[in-house]
């Protein structure tokens, strides 16, 4: 008789901070629940406190793995990042989010990992890491990776300028990048301030870039960022 | 059991004071032994577990019958989920939520009364839901049309809820029985003492290997200590149980004594089996659930039936 294999997660020997603190991370039914529930709750609230407005969904593609980009001016980006995408891909959708800030302590890990499904990411010592990690995720077909360039939220309202990582990211890949401009969110939840107001946010989502003619070389990184950067703010400038 | 029964309860209460008096106890020698420069840290966060488990313990006892199933219940879910982890039958979605809910049920059936009696804890659906467990899992191959690796999903996935689920839940399902402060306090009591004893007598005398293929530490000589200490402690907890004759104490002795070590095995060839040390880290210095309450998963069901037998269970 053929022995049986088992397969055990290679997080067996870890405690619950260290699941939390790792990525990517292995699934789990629980968290799975509360993500789902913490979803559909957080599409309402946006919606009736906010009065969220999404225009341009059909930009996001259908299959395969993609990254979606957006200008940063407070929390509610992300969220609303994640309300955009369809409910049964939220346990697919990361938003990269400072590990520095959101993975700093158990509660706020927690948080992160749980409720926002955030990866990990170092913005001082360990970028390229952070970004190896990154493209292993987009590997896997079907992953969704919410980046915000700026790699901090303004408190002016200017776009801040972007940095090479996205860029890094994606250069001679096929990998799909999608320009978001979400307006509203410095009104609504400005640094600084502890609860959100209830103002109007508006997110467009653009057209999808890909940037597979370009070779990886600092100048096309210069290109990518520069691109991004002009579709991000286009959005800003466009109404509707 | 309620809040109200439980503070007016002299069982509950002596076993209240009986642990807190040997936390302490042992809480002096610890930190004497440590004055004494040995070097007891690792004893120290096994103890430190102690005090975080023993009093959620006795909290959810104190809290009434409703909390204690519902606690049991939970722990079977956690105890389930290590081991459907550790097996990789965690994969398997469906399966394991079909064990999750069929422990549910295992709750549900000891809280709520039989419809034709009325007395709380519906025994009858308790027993026989392992028939209606085993037959819904033997299914899910089929309502997925797929057959590779499914003998081996569904027999991890029945064996996961009958020891983890059904066995351990018997504990639960004490909470329904006359005498449930005296039964539960015991056993929770009994089980713990008995591993301890094994694990002092195997360390103060242990020569021979006991299975050396499953567990290479644990010893004849620990076995023979812990199954005697167990067969003492009866007697000096007659007070749980007064209606007990004293051929019911050794009785009780040996089921904890034998049973205890038996759970602790079958948990070693199981994590052997796969490959792995622990089953988790949850509590600090006990590894996994899993590892806490291996002794009480064999034990519960003997001793509820056993005793159900003799005296009836209300």
């Amino acid at each position: 008789m053929d022995e049986w294999e088992y397969h055990p997660p290679p997080d067996i020997d870890e405690s619950m901070s260290e699941h939390l603190q790792n990525f990517p991370r292995q699934p789990y039914m629980l968290v799975y629940a509360i993500r789902s529930i913490a979803a559909l709750l957080l599409r309402g609230w946006m919606r009736v406190y906010h009065r969220m407005r999404i225009d341009g969904r059909d930009h996001l593609p259908a299959s395969g793995s993609y990254i979606l980009v957006c200008n940063h001016t407070s929390h509610l980006d992300t969220l609303c990042m994640l309300c955009s995408v369809p409910l049964k891909q939220v346990h697919r959708a990361f938003p990269a989010a400072a590990a520095d800030y959101f993975f700093s302590n158990l509660p706020r890990s927690a948080i992160s990992a749980v409720l926002i499904n955030a990866l990990p990411f170092d913005r001082k010592a360990k970028g390229a890491e952070s970004l190896t990690v990154c493209s292993r995720l987009l590997e896997n077909d079907g992953n969704i990776l919410i980046i915000f360039p700026e790699g901090t939220r303004t408190t002016t309202g200017e776009m801040g300028r972007f940095r090479s990582g996205i860029a890094r990211l994606v250069v001679g890949t096929e990998l799909p990048v999608i320009p978001c401009y979400l307006e509203g969110g410095l009104g609504a939840w400005p640094k600084g301030v502890l609860l959100p107001r209830p103002r109007r946010l508006h997110l467009r989502i653009g057209e999808s870039r890909s940037y597979s003619h370009l070779d990886k070389t600092s100048a096309s990184v210069r290109e990518i960022c520069h691109d991004l950067e002009e579709r991000v703010a286009e959005l800003g400038r466009s109404n509707g | 059991m309620t809040f109200s029964a439980a503070i007016s309860n002299d069982i509950f209460l002596t076993y209240v004071m009986v642990i807190v008096g040997l936390l302490a106890v042992a809480g002096l020698l610890l930190g004497l032994m440590t004055a004494l420069g040995k070097n007891v840290s690792s004893v120290w966060r096994t103890y430190r577990g102690w005090l975080v488990m023993v009093p959620l313990v006795l909290g959810t006892i104190l809290l009434g019958r409703t909390a204690t199933i519902v606690g049991v219940a939970l722990l079977a879910m956690f105890g389930f989920k290590e081991f459907a982890r550790a097996t990789g039958l965690y994969e398997d979605w469906w399966l394991t939520g079909l064990v999750y809910l069929a422990i549910v049920l295992l709750g549900v059936a000891s809280i709520v009364s039989d419809p034709r009696l009325n007395y709380p804890g519906w025994f009858g659906l308790f027993i026989t839901l392992p028939a209606y467990v085993a037959a819904a899992i033997l299914l899910v191959p089929i309502l997925r049309n797929r057959s590779k690796g499914q003998l081996q999903q569904v027999a991890l996935a029945i064996v996961g809820f009958l020891y983890f689920g059904w066995m351990f839940s018997h504990l639960g399902f004490l909470a329904n029985t006359n005498y449930a402060y005296g039964y539960i306090l015991y056993l929770v009591f009994a089980v713990e003492i008995n591993d301890i004893a094994a694990f002092t007598c195997g360390k103060l005398f242990g020569k021979h290997k006991l299975r050396d293929n499953i567990s290479p530490n644990k010893t004849i000589e620990g076995a023979i200590g812990a199954v005697f200490v167990s067969l003492l402690v009866p007697w000096m907890l007659w007070f749980s149980f007064p209606h007990f004759e004293p051929w019911d104490l050794v009785l009780v002795g040996l089921i904890v004594g034998i049973g205890g070590q038996l759970g602790d095995l079958v948990i070693s060839y199981i994590k052997r089996d796969i490959g792995i040390k622990d089953m988790g880290v949850l509590i600090q210095g006990h590894g996994g659930i899993l590892d806490r309450i291996d002794s009480m998963i064999f034990v519960a069901p003997i001793f509820f039936h056993v005793i159900r037998w003799i005296h009836g269970i209300r």
